[in-house]
């Protein structure tokens, strides 16, 4: 264990509606054992001894589950470490003298709350407009019934490992949130509880993605990179294929 | 703000999730939750959930009654087992029909593993019995059940922190909340409220559980004269992640990790020669704190916070990186070790609430020893005690708990509204949650929330933690009076009203201080050791005396105790051997 001292330039916003703008913090002593928002725990406990108000950010598990946590930390969403979300990133991964910038997600589609603190709910306005099975399983068939191929249920389960963080979007050049999307329609489109209703649920994720102020996906991948759970693009190859299959077959255009 | 809903359901893990989803097919649903739905702590539960198929070898609903009776040291009501291993079954079938992504047999059936306590035949061996998606179970459940109450229009009231109930006489006619984006209180009117607020973990230093796990709903109803059962029984799981509390996986030991003390020694041949490492969590538990007090842990100083050793570096870097490859990167993320190369340090960590807000078996508030109902309020999940867990509970049987238990009272609900009133409530229902939050935001100068916090929490840990004694815990009731005290002269230092996590924090504090008043006090009260509470001063199980539940009273700064029967109608109690 060591500890370092570094500079912070973090992005402070009392609301939604009003300027943000950066502010300095010098963090001393900062032991290389504690995590990134452990880190942002004592610049914020000193920060209320001296009467400021402290840096508003989300988080709650605390360890990769949630999907509650995230920045973009000196430009990349969750930072620099690979497959691993805000709260997982560690202090060792920083030098004495650095200089790190903290800001929120940035996307149309995201609002900034306070500080780096967004509101994601579009997202779930997105599994609103059909990312779910609409089964009536009032008198449930023995799920044994519909046997799945354990690699088809692999599959499924990758693309289900999303926890709705965000990062996708905030590392998109146009702001799309097209691998959630991608990761929900493949999931539920892998399995044979949710193949009737595949056609209809992509065009409709889709239409409200773009009624949502998302952007395009114009192929960057930089959503796969950033994605704490390393979600594949494949998801969006599919999503694109359902959407292809449901525009040219469907009865719901 | 006043809103009218015939339910409401207070908390969107997997629990009320469930009931909502139930509810809203009959009745117009509201669920408020401090968190957004899909950040719930079910999110975290990774082993599995249990349901006797039979899919992968012979099973039946009898003996997962009888290892969930048997797991819980006699102490669960055994018509509720029954109810809870029963209807698995179709719980599980309905979770996959919803399209949750359940790992797959060769033939394509649900799969299934095994976990710790879960039994063939009454206790022959271990049987196959979690249903699981990879170690992403909870996650899965979560993700679904949302999915189905945004299809049914659930309306969300997402970082809405419930603070109070409105009561009349023994009748509930709604919640107040605070609105973290304003800082406004909202009073919701509603027919049924139902609990699903998770657990308490947050009372200990040391612990598995989120931040947000400060049981808001049992305190709410502490204070509304509710009284809380069984509070003395707090699960331990053996290997938290040193200093962080974050959990490693009963899998490591399944696949032959060893726990050792200072001197490389495999303690666990001393206390548990058949079973070792992989004996009930209790047990494990209560030997490594042996070993630590007997100045064996790793650094020797016979503090609450030493440790001891995981061992898994026999166990090759091949069997690690492909049967524990979550373990393997949690350590290199958390602690920046390989498993393969060096020990992972490990301590017990607070884990599982099996006490909570007494119910019955459709998720009815019970108010007294003869099992009174609160008319329109409910409970379920971890923030409940129907009693399915007793004084221990197994594994993967809390996954179950919230979807048996959250279905069958959505489902207890929609009958219920049909055939009352909407209740009035009026602004002055808010008085006492108002003059609270005034006081902790007067601007007048006190202490930060934060020491007393620390100071709770040590308490707890040390005092009525694993093992316990009578003096022990006669100083934490009169400290923690004292803290509860001193909690009253606290200040909100963050006066904004906008996003301020500061006074929400401060009135979590508050919960957490009643229930660990409580927890002690009941835990004081026990006179035996029985499932996860052990006491050094009356070291065995004694069902002459004390087979019955607890139920504690707040009372101003006392607890009033009195007691519960308890069911044994299938099962004799025996004493616990595996
Ligand atoms: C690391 C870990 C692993 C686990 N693994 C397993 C496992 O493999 N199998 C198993 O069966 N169990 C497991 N458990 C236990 C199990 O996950 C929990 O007991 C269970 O998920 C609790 O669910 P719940 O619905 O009761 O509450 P939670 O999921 O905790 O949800 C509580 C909800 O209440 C809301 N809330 C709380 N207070 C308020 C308030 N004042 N106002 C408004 N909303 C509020 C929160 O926002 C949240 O939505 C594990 C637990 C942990 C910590
Ligand atoms: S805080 Fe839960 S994922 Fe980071």
């Amino acid at each position: 264990m060591k500890n370092i001292d570094i500079t912070l330039k973090v992005w402070r916003q009392d609301g939604p509606r009003d300027r943000g703008r950066f502010e300095t913090y010098e963090a001393r002593n900062i032991s290389t054992d504690m995590s990134f928002l452990e880190m942002l725990d004592v610049v914020n406990e000193e920060l209320t001894l001296k009467g400021e108000a402290p840096i508003a950010f989300d988080h709650d598990c605390r360890e990769g589950i949630c999907g509650m946590c995230g920045a973009v930390v000196n430009g990349r969403p969750h930072g620099p470490e690979r497959g691993t979300t805000l709260c997982q990133l560690h202090m060792r991964h920083f030098r004495s003298g650095d200089t790190i910038a903290i800001e929120p997600f940035r996307a149309m589609a995201f609002k900034v709350i306070k500080d780096l603190a967004v509101d994601r709910s579009p997202l779930d306005n997105l599994i609103a407009a059909g990312g779910y099975i609409s089964v009536n399983t009032g008198g449930a068939q023995d799920a044994n019934a519909l046997p799945v191929p354990q690699e088809n249920a692999n599959l499924a389960m990758d693309a289900a490992q999303c926890i709705g963080c965000g990062a996708c979007v905030a590392a998109c050049p146009n702001a799309s949130a097209m691998l959630f999307v991608g990761a929900k329609v493949s999931h539920l489109a892998l399995l044979p509880q949710g193949r009737p209703e595949a056609a209809q649920r992509a065009i409709n994720m889709v239409k409200c993605m773009d009624e949502l102020g998302f952007g395009n996906c114009t192929n960057e991948t930089e959503c796969e990179v950033e994605c704490p759970k390393e979600i594949s693009i494949t998801n969006i190859a599919r999503l694109n294929r359902e959407y292809l299959k449901a525009s040219l077959l469907s009865p719901f255009k | 703000m006043i809103h009218q809903f015939d339910t409401v359901i207070v908390g969107s893990g997997g629990a009320g999730l469930y009931a909502a989803l139930e509810a809203s097919e009959r009745s117009k649903t509201a669920v408020l939750s401090k968190l957004y739905p899909i950040r719930s702590h079910t999110g975290a539960a990774q082993g599995g959930i249990s349901a006797a198929l039979g899919n992968v070898e012979e099973d039946k609903a009898e003996w997962h009654a009888f290892d969930t009776v048997k797991g819980g040291d006699y102490l669960v009501d055994q018509a509720a087992a029954k109810i809870l291993t029963e209807e698995a079954i179709q719980a599980v079938y309905d979770l996959e029909n919803r399209g949750l992504p359940f790992n797959r047999t060769p033939e394509g059936k649900i799969d299934q593993r095994r976990f710790g306590g879960h039994t063939r035949n009454f206790g022959e061996g271990p049987v196959r019995r979690a249903c699981y998606a990879a170690d992403r179970t909870g996650h899965m459940i979560l993700q679904t059940l949302y999915q189905q109450c945004i299809k049914n229009e659930v309306a969300f009231f997402d970082e809405f922190q419930v603070v109070d109930l409105i009561m009349t006489d023994t009748t509930c006619n709604g919640v107040v909340a605070v609105e973290l984006a304003t800082g406004e209180l909202h009073l919701f009117a509603a027919k049924a409220v139902l609990f699903a607020t998770g657990g308490f973990g947050r009372m200990f230093k040391i612990t598995s559980n989120a931040y947000a796990n400060t049981g808001d709903g049992p305190a709410v109803c502490a204070r509304k004269g509710i009284p809380l059962m069984d509070m003395e029984f707090f699960q331990f799981h053996p290997t938290g992640i040193m200093g962080l509390g974050i959990l490693i996986s009963e899998a490591v030991r399944g696949e032959g990790g060893i726990l050792r003390n200072r001197d490389g020694h495999r303690f666990m041949e001393d206390y548990s020669p058949t079973l070792l490492d992989l004996a009930p969590r209790d047990i494990v538990a209560r030997s490594m704190l042996t070993e630590v007090r007997a100045g064996k842990g790793i650094r020797g100083d016979r503090k609450i916070d030493d440790y001891l050793h995981l061992d898994a570096t026999h166990l090759g870097k091949e069997t690690l990186t492909t049967k524990l490859p979550d373990i393997s990167s949690f350590c290199q993320t958390y602690l920046g070790i390989d498993p393969a190369d060096s020990p992972i340090p490990v301590l017990p960590t607070a884990h599982y609430a099996m006490g909570g807000i007494p119910t019955d078996v459709h998720g009815r508030v019970i108010c007294d020893g003869q099992g009174t109902i609160v008319n329109g309020l409910y409970a379920a999940g971890e923030c409940a005690c129907v009693s399915v867990h007793g004084a221990n509970r197994l594994g993967t049987n809390s996954l179950l708990d919230l979807v048996v238990f959250g279905r069958r009272a959505g489902i207890h609900i929609g009958d219920y509204v049909k055939q009352i009133d909407m209740p009035q409530v009026s602004a002055a229902d808010a008085a006492d949650a108002q003059s609270w939050m005034a006081r902790l935001t007067d601007g007048s100068p006190g202490p930060h929330g934060g020491r007393i916090s620390e100071e709770m929490q040590t308490l707890m840990m040390e005092k009525v933690g694993i093992y316990r004694t009578a003096s022990e815990m006669a100083a934490a009731v009169d400290a923690l009076q004292a803290l509860r005290e001193r909690y009253q002269t606290v200040r909100v230092q963050d006066s904004g009203k906008q996003f301020n996590t500061d006074l929400l924090e401060v009135i979590e504090l508050g919960n957490l201080l009643d229930l660990s008043l409580i927890t002690a006090a009941s835990a004081l009260n026990r006179q035996e050791s029985r499932g996860a509470h052990s006491r050094e001063d009356f070291p065995e199980r004694d069902d002459d005396r004390w087979l019955k539940h607890t139920l504690a009273q707040l009372a101003g700064d006392i607890v009033r105790l009195s007691d519960k029967p308890v069911d044994t109608s299938i099962w004799e109690p025996k004493p616990r051997t595996y």
